[in-house]
């Protein structure tokens, strides 16, 4: 009996996604399922829509800019919220991790007001910001975890090997945290090019990035173009969690055994 | 005979490629105490959970009371099991703790509350009642886990490793105070342990297990005198295994002697391994009948014996315990007689 | 080795900076038709206070319980055989169809929800898109992940040898679940409700999609004071509570799991 609540359940959850697949090769501009035949024409509006174009573009600006400010900053704030001696440590853990207790239009709306206040209406630099500052928890909570496995008596031996701090660093510190890395690497990219209602506030028709072009786009038009992209996302996340499990063991990371 | 309480027929149990427990047969008497004795990794604790009803057998049934349960789930075996790590439930008091299977029996809360109070007695924790386990140290969370599952009175009693948690001091007074509690209430028990001493003194029968079989089943002083195989000559107390060659029907020829074996009838000519404890082994001074010549390789003070590793002249090695104070020098090095008594020979199966 | 923190105070103080900005605009005067502003007031809050902007805030509040206790009851039992399952196959479905979603973004989730909602697949006996059902069901939908992995997490702490014990003192599997899985998972289930009622007060795009501009929660009442109307002061009090609300629910949170420890 709990096989089929399970199976329900997971049903639920997938249901909307196998719908919005099916929808985007409809040949018509009519949303219906099952769809009335096959054609890749919304895949190719998608690709030639110009907004969408801009706005990927954006988005890869955006999340790469955030991606590349956001690892080296919170990689070193995971190693000194480890090894620093810290009065308040959990304090301090709280504040890294403060942007994801913010509401997303109340972070939002408050970017909004600074950017204004400080004539930076138009520019993608609030943007990045933003999205560092989103991005951060999720690069530091990754690491973290890393860094506690880490032994520092391994860092101790290579220096008694004769390796300087940098060279240890380099040699040992950042090799053995690579899956820690690796897991902040993605999770910074998946919630920066996902971001979709702080980058509604602060950015216009120029800067927007894919979801905000999206959700203008859902709400001026029925046609299934937005099924097309959404399933382009669907399939390419799918793939990545996927392989993240293969290789990570994603089981570890959540549960405990 | 004795009634057959619970009977294990060809119970096989695979996961996956391995295979814990092999075609087994045990039979569990009436109010005996049987222990399950092996290392780590020969199914003991496998079996205990078929009886249990934790796992299904991949083959063989299983039976208590001369009905058939194999298929029937844990819930509703009407057994008590006291587990290694005690399990006693976090959230709830000592009393409601053991008051579980009482409350699953829709027993009246009058006499719930009266059986808890005797079984408490029992183990003397009357007083702990209204504390959590967190409260409590091993050998009391320990004795609240026997409580709870003898409270409602199954029909037998498995213990999975129960002393294994506990330090040396403690855990010798709580076998004792097992084995009282045992023999009081009288109750059919499996006993799983990987210590050989407590299954010596707790039992009134062994089985020895090895890779998922039973190597030999028998009283404490059955099998450690007579060990069948040398798997539970080795298991059981020390041994040495000593390999010769059979000259007659009563005589083997080990280490350039010529020793006389009681009560056994060899062929001439095979080979055989023989078992000898430690403890029979016998240090002289003059030589004689079935005296050997050995060196001495180490010694091992232990208070109230040596443990003395000798060599024979074919290099095969024997263990002697040696109750102090030796009545032969001893120094690493020298050359020593040894007496093999021929009663003190077992012969292993090859 | 702390001077390794200051980079990352850097992005935290500008994050700072942006919920200073709209603390400072929550007290000042809005005046309609313009982005200038008069002086200190409180006539925001008091303002949020308004019937019609209360109806919101109620209206949040009752549709946040209910996603709360419905996500509660679904996502349970996936994270009790995401917690137990000894195939690792099992597991890695349960975890790629869980994750999966949560990454995808929430245009594309809310989206497929519009679809499915507005009689694409099958025609629906009641209205379902626009209306708060279709809320509701969108709400519940993207809150599951997170309670099964909350849920999942903590169930996997417990250790299932109480679950045999429970089953050889005599509790038939519904009873060994009530009477002692229920009970030991409780600390998991307080923190994952109020995490996801945390979220789910602030939800935007799916009250915004699917509500269709008649269901409103406190975030799609920020974005129509702010990006509408340009009442940026009466936006900024709105979202102030919101912040408030959150921060209190999830200071909440913090004290349970803290103390619960068991």
């Amino acid at each position: 009996m709990l096989r089929a609540a399970v199976a329900a359940q997971l049903a639920f959850m997938t249901l909307p996604t196998v719908v919005v697949i099916a929808v985007s090769f409809n040949p018509t501009a009519i949303l219906s399922f099952p769809p009335a035949g096959f054609s890749l024409r919304w895949y190719e509006n998608v690709v030639t829509y110009p907004q969408f174009q801009r706005a990927a573009v954006n988005s890869v600006v955006v999340t790469a800019g955030a991606v590349l400010l956001a690892l080296p900053v919170g990689t070193l704030a995971a190693l000194a919220l480890e090894r620093a001696r810290l009065r308040g440590r959990h304090v301090w853990a709280s504040v890294l991790l403060s942007p994801l207790v913010v509401p997303g239009v109340a972070a939002g709306l408050g970017f909004l007001m600074l950017a204004a206040a400080l004539g930076l209406l138009r520019s993608r630099a609030v943007l990045v910001a933003a999205h560092v500052a989103l991005v951060l928890p999720f690069v530091v909570r990754s690491v973290w975890v890393s860094v506690r496995n880490l032994d520092p008596a391994l860092e101790r031996a290579a220096a008694s090997l004769g390796a300087t701090p940098w060279r240890t660093f380099r040699r040992v510190t950042l090799p053995l945290l690579r899956p820690g890395l690796f897991a902040a690497l993605l999770f910074a990219i998946v919630v920066s090019l996902n971001e979709f209602v702080v980058s509604l506030f602060i950015s216009n028709r120029v800067t927007e990035i894919l979801p905000v072009a999206m959700f203008t786009y859902v709400v001026n038009y029925t046609d299934p173009t937005i099924a097309a992209l959404s399933s382009l996302f669907i399939v390419a996340t799918f793939v990545v969690v996927w392989l993240a499990d293969r290789y990570l063991d994603l089981g570890r990371v959540f549960l405990q055994h | 005979m004795t009634k057959a309480v619970v009977e294990l027929r060809g119970c096989t149990r695979d996961y996956g490629a391995v295979r814990a427990v092999d075609a087994l047969d045990l039979t569990v008497h009436e109010g005996e105490f049987l222990s399950l004795l092996g290392p780590s990794g020969c199914g003991k604790t496998t079996t205990l959970n078929l009886i249990a009803g934790f796992v299904p057998p991949t083959a063989g049934r299983i039976v208590i009371d001369g009905q058939d349960v194999t298929a029937r789930p844990a819930h509703l075996r009407g057994l008590g099991v006291v587990f290694q790590s005690y399990a006693l439930f976090p959230h709830l008091s000592i009393r409601e703790n053991v008051a579980f299977g009482l409350r699953e029996r829709r027993l009246p809360a009058a006499e719930i509350d009266r059986r808890v109070g005797e079984a408490l007695e029992l183990v003397r924790l009357d007083r702990a009642g209204r504390q959590r386990p967190s409260e409590l140290s091993g050998g009391m969370q320990q004795r609240v886990a026997l409580a709870r599952a003898l409270v409602y009175r199954p029909r037998v009693l498995l213990l999975d490793e129960p002393l294994a948690a506990l330090d040396k001091k403690l855990r010798e007074s709580m076998r004792d105070e097992l084995r009282g509690i045992q023999r009081t209430v009288g109750i059919t028990t499996i006993f799983v342990t990987h210590d050989q001493a407590e299954a010596l003194g707790l039992s009134d029968r062994i089985a020895v297990m090895n890779a998922g079989r039973i190597e030999q089943l028998g009283a404490p002083r059955d099998i450690y005198a007579h060990p069948r195989t040398r798997f539970v000559a080795d298991f059981i107390g020390a041994s040495t295994v000593l390999r010769g060659r059979a000259l007659a029907a009563d005589r083997v020829a080990v280490a350039g002697g010529n020793l006389r074996v009681a009560g056994v009838a060899l062929r001439a000519g095979e080979d055989v391994e023989l078992a000898i404890r430690p403890e029979r082994v016998q240090l002289v001074s003059a030589p004689g009948d079935n005296v050997v010549d050995a060196h001495v390789d180490g010694l091992v003070y232990q208070g109230a014996q040596t443990e003395l590793t000798a060599r024979l002249t074919d290099g095969q090695r024997v263990l002697v315990f040696v109750t102090e104070p030796s009545p032969v020098p001893l120094v690493t090095g020298e050359t020593v007689r040894l007496h093999l008594p021929a009663d003190a020979f077992m012969l292993l199966a090859s | 080795m702390r001077l390794l923190l200051l980079p990352a105070v850097v992005v935290l103080a500008v994050f700072a900076a942006a919920l200073g900005a709209l603390f400072r605009w929550s007290v000042l005067e809005f005046i309609p038709g313009s982005l200038q502003t008069g002086g200190l007031t409180l006539a925001n809050f008091r303002a949020v206070l308004a019937p019609q902007y209360l109806g919101a805030v109620r209206d949040t509040i009752v549709l946040s319980a209910l996603t709360t206790v419905l996500t509660l009851v679904c996502a349970y039992p996936v994270a009790y055989a995401l917690a137990r399952t000894p195939s690792r196959w099992v597991r890695s479905l349960i975890l790629v169809l869980t994750l999966a979603p949560f990454f995808t973004g929430a245009i594309v989730r809310t989206y497929a929800w519009v679809l499915v909602l507005g009689n694409t697949v099958v025609t629906w006996p009641v209205p379902m898109l626009f209306t708060e059902r279709g809320v509701l069901v969108g709400l519940v939908h993207f809150s599951m992940p997170t309670m099964i992995l909350i849920l999942a997490a903590a169930l996997s702490h417990i250790d299932p040898v109480y679950e045999r014990a429970a089953a050889s003192l005599g509790a038939p599997p519904w009873r060994v679940f009530r009477r002692v899985t229920l009970p030991l998972s409780m600390p998991g289930i307080v923190s994952g409700a109020l995490i996801v009622f945390a979220w789910t007060l602030s939800a935007f795009p799916t009250p915004e999609l699917l509500g269709g501009g008649k269901v409103k929660m406190i975030a799609n009442v920020v974005k129509d004071l702010g990006l509408d109307s340009f009442n940026w002061p009466g936006a900024a009090a709105f979202a102030m509570l919101a912040l408030a609300l959150t921060l209190a629910l999830l200071t909440v949170v913090g004290r349970v799991s803290t103390g619960r420890a068991t």
